[in-house]
């Protein structure tokens, strides 16, 4: 489906390329060069909007406060332990 | 002691490799650590009493709690699970303590330990094959991915994706394999970079990278499928896309 070739020459090296640029696991030249691209390609801004999105979306979802008793326990069996 | 019934699990972590930086900067915050003030006082690991130990920990690694239950409840899949994961973690954590680096990445360091424990204690109690050590995950080529689906999505479809509830986003993550799904874990919501993720789950860097590029595909195709679901606009062509992951999950 991708016309554009400017990430990668098919749509898993775009969004390989995606996926290094917000996991920051790209140079800075390389990131300058994405960023650029992605301000004037909207196909690929789409791909790269979409993961954002996603991005968000499961960081808030898997935000999960320990149950109240977790903390104590592990604090009860760290002070039995170090008596020892 | 151990809220996990059955034998006291025989839990291998391997300590020496736990640290999740390179050398020479490992050194360079080995040189800063021995600056690292304890209420005021100089901390010098090699000396500190197992008290002082204590305190540290408590101080240092009780924060991440929450965190490590979050990504627990990615392992267990159930409450009750989670919390021993983490209460078994946090145990060993504390006990092999006196081995982390002070100045190198802590976190990190805990996740790691939490990993390894879920490994050896939690899935071994499941009975469930072990997918991660298996060499077809090695061979994982980016190539094989490129013919699950075609990522028909439209800039409409991730407004449709934005209004899935929570419940869906989970559902979906526990959809997937647990390796890939563990690497979209840390990278996504903890935000650890490849070299991190690789130390935490004791797997080379390029097949970290391929486990994100698998599972965020996998995650991003069934979260479509759960718009169309639910009918929510743009998901047609995802619909379309997605008939066969709805078939998987029946």
């Amino acid at each position: 489906m991708s016309d554009c070739q400017g990430l990668g020459d098919c749509d898993d090296a775009r969004m390989q390329r995606i996926y290094e640029y917000l996991d920051g696991a790209l140079t800075h030249d390389d990131i300058a060069e994405i960023k650029d691209h992605l301000e004037a390609c909207p196909e690929c801004f789409e791909q790269y909007d979409l993961e954002c999105v996603i991005r968000v979306m499961v960081k808030r979802s898997c935000t999960e406060a320990a149950p109240e008793n977790l903390k104590n326990s592990i604090l009860d069996r760290i002070h039995s332990s170090n008596a020892v | 002691m151990p809220a996990i019934p059955g034998a006291r699990p025989k839990v291998t972590v391997d300590l020496d490799a736990m640290s999740t930086m390179d050398p020479a900067v490992a050194a360079m915050h080995d040189a800063a650590a021995k600056e690292m003030t304890v209420d005021g006082q100089e901390l010098d690991v090699a000396t500190e009493t197992s008290e002082e130990r204590r305190v540290r920990f408590e101080r240092d690694a009780m924060q991440y709690v929450d965190q490590l239950y979050s990504a627990a409840m990615r392992m267990a899949r159930n409450p009750a699970d989670a919390e021993d994961l983490v209460q078994e973690a946090y145990t060993k954590a504390f006990s092999a303590f006196h081995q982390y680096k002070p100045g190198t990445n802590l976190k990190a360091w805990l996740y790691r330990i939490l990993t390894n424990t879920y490994i050896n204690l939690y899935r071994k109690r499941q009975r469930e094959p072990l997918q991660s050590n298996s060499d077809t995950i090695e061979d994982w080529q980016l190539a094989r991915a490129e013919s699950h689906t075609s990522t028909g999505l439209r800039s409409a479809e991730a407004e449709a994706l934005d209004h899935l509830p929570d419940s869906d986003v989970k559902r979906a993550l526990q959809a997937i394999p647990e390796e890939f799904r563990l690497a979209v874990y840390f990278a996504d919501v903890e935000g650890f970079a490849y070299k991190e993720i690789s130390d935490i789950m004791n797997t080379p860097i390029g097949t970290v990278m391929s486990r994100l590029h698998r599972g965020r595909k996998m995650l991003r195709d069934m979260l479509a499928d759960y718009a169309a679901e639910r009918g929510f606009k743009a998901a047609d062509t995802a619909a379309a896309a997605g008939s066969n992951t709805q078939e998987n999950r029946k």
